[in-house]
């Protein structure tokens, strides 16, 4: 008789992802490498004096009331100089009221202390930080309306549930900060990036955080991508077609819970200066308290390089 | 035996009319897209002394044709590279040479460059000639290395003319020091 076991069920699950992953690697290691990641930052760096602009967009289908909600993210990025550079983003959605409305925004600053470029490999390490201040409630909240019996007088009861997540997310969810650590791995085409971070929650700038969810958390994330067109580049107009495949996890280090989600992605570039980036993110892993567990994310990036020039 | 002379004077006289390098190519290292070799290709256009710069995209090569009659600043070309977010792993200066006697740790000052020969063997170049510019900032971390541990020469430390360039410090433009090999 088959016994029901926890540890042999995550087991399979970790096993199973283990052998996806390695399948991607290998599938990866034949082909091309990319490494302008839709849902992670590589430890390159954006080219020096250059502005890049880039419009997010991200719909997600809420776990606490089944809604679809949309965020749109508006991000600048700055390269200061090689080694250093700057995004600033500001958030509106309506994944806390049913209306659309302005919730913050975010300044992040990335900066690469490790370079070893060879002509088909390069190694690269950089660290990040990034503060996010919003205005959003400090919990998710859910209307449930009832009919209720007082004394044979039947009357409509509405009421506010309250939806504690554990996830910690400060693309606009929550005011907090995090600190990050990537390495970049680039050897024969295959490239690899890794990241880990620590984030920690803050008040939000008019509603004071819950003690019932998580505080701070531990994210992880490993990405590969490659460049599947063209095949033989012949200038610089010509529309570079790439996939990617990222696994991004969380660990909350107050309730000990945590999710893995796998991101699949595709990516245009244009004319050499421009990105479209479509990317689905869905968890495949974990027991996590979330806000959400699916997304789909649409992104437009244009470069303006050499902008900020010195002859 | 006069006429010898006068023609001799004037052949050292010009002999920085014996070289012109009219363009480089440079190898860029760290690149994966076509993305980043358009950040390199708008950067080294902003130079002022370049007049065009053609990219071979799989190769991650461009060629940077100077304007003529003026100075090219090799580290300049190395700085656009490594503020793109890339590296150059290996770089020429490509011109046309007439009869140039050099060897190794020979000095010649070409095109406002000062240029200091290392590893080469005693020969005469003559024509289209193709030199490898094998300071910091223009080879791989790993052949850096491997050429500073051939030379005891402080000025391939330093990029700077020193006691071994003496030579040189005639027709010198800067104390600049580039080191090349055929």
């Amino acid at each position: 008789m088959l016994r029901f076991n926890p540890a042999a069920k995550i087991c399979r699950k970790a096993y199973r992802i283990l052998f996806i992953s390695g399948f991607l690697v290998c599938l990866m290691a034949r082909l091309q490498s990319q490494e302008l990641y839709i849902f992670t930052e590589p430890a390159s760096n954006m080219p020096a004096r250059s502005l890049g602009v880039r419009l997010n967009n991200d719909f997600y289908s809420m776990v606490h009331d089944g809604r679809y909600t949309y965020r749109l993210n508006p991000e600048v990025m700055w390269g200061l100089n090689k080694n250093i550079m700057l995004h600033l983003n500001g958030y509106a959605s309506n994944m806390y009221e049913q209306g659309f409305k302005l919730e913050g925004g975010s300044v992040y600053m990335k900066y690469r202390f490790y370079s070893h470029d060879d002509v088909h490999s390069h190694f690269r390490m950089a660290a990040y930080g990034k503060v996010a201040l919003v205005d959003n409630p400090a919990v998710l909240t859910v209307t449930h309306t009832h009919q209720v019996n007082d004394n044979g007088q039947i009357t409509e009861h509405t009421e506010n549930l309250v939806y504690l997540a554990d996830e910690i997310s400060l693309n606009g969810n929550q005011s907090g900060f995090l600190t990050c650590v990537i390495a970049t791995q680039l050897l024969h085409k295959l490239p690899l990036s890794g990241s880990f971070d620590y984030v920690n929650r803050w008040d939000n700038l008019n509603a004071k955080k819950s003690p019932y969810q998580s505080d701070h958390g531990l994210d992880y994330s490993l990405s590969a991508g490659y460049l599947l067109l063209p095949k033989v580049y012949k200038d610089f107009r010509q529309t570079n077609f790439n996939l990617y495949c990222e696994f991004l996890g969380s660990t909350s280090l107050d309730s000990h819970t945590w999710y893995l989600d796998v991101a699949p992605a595709v990516q245009f570039i244009f004319n050499s200066v421009s990105r479209l980036d479509l990317g689905y993110r869905t968890q495949i892993a974990g027991q996590m308290t979330r806000m959400s567990k699916s997304s789909f994310l649409v992104r437009y990036e244009y470069n303006f390089l050499n902008i900020f020039n010195k002859k | 035996m006069r006429i010898l002379f006068f023609l001799s004077f004037f052949f050292l006289a010009t002999a920085s009319l014996q070289a012109q390098f009219s363009k480089a190519e440079l190898q860029a290292s760290g690149l994966t897209c076509s993305l980043c070799s358009n950040a390199i290709n708008k950067a080294l256009k902003t130079l002022p002394f370049v007049q065009s710069v053609e990219t071979d995209l799989n190769k991650n090569l461009f060629t940077i044709v100077f304007k003529p009659n003026q100075v090219p600043d090799l580290d300049a070309i190395s700085k656009k590279v490594e503020n793109a977010g890339f590296s150059v792993a290996k770089l020429w200066i490509i011109g046309e040479v007439k009869s140039i006697a050099v060897g190794d740790e020979s000095h010649l000052a070409v095109n406002g460059l000062n240029l200091h020969f290392m590893g080469v063997k005693k020969q005469v170049v003559n024509g289209p000639a193709r030199l490898q510019v094998i300071d910091k900032h223009f080879v791989l971390a790993k052949d850096y290395k491997k050429f500073s541990a051939d030379t005891k020469m402080p000025c391939y430390q330093t990029g700077t003319m020193s006691d071994c360039c003496k030579p040189l410090q005639a027709t010198a433009n800067s104390n600049r020091i580039y080191h090349v090999t055929i």
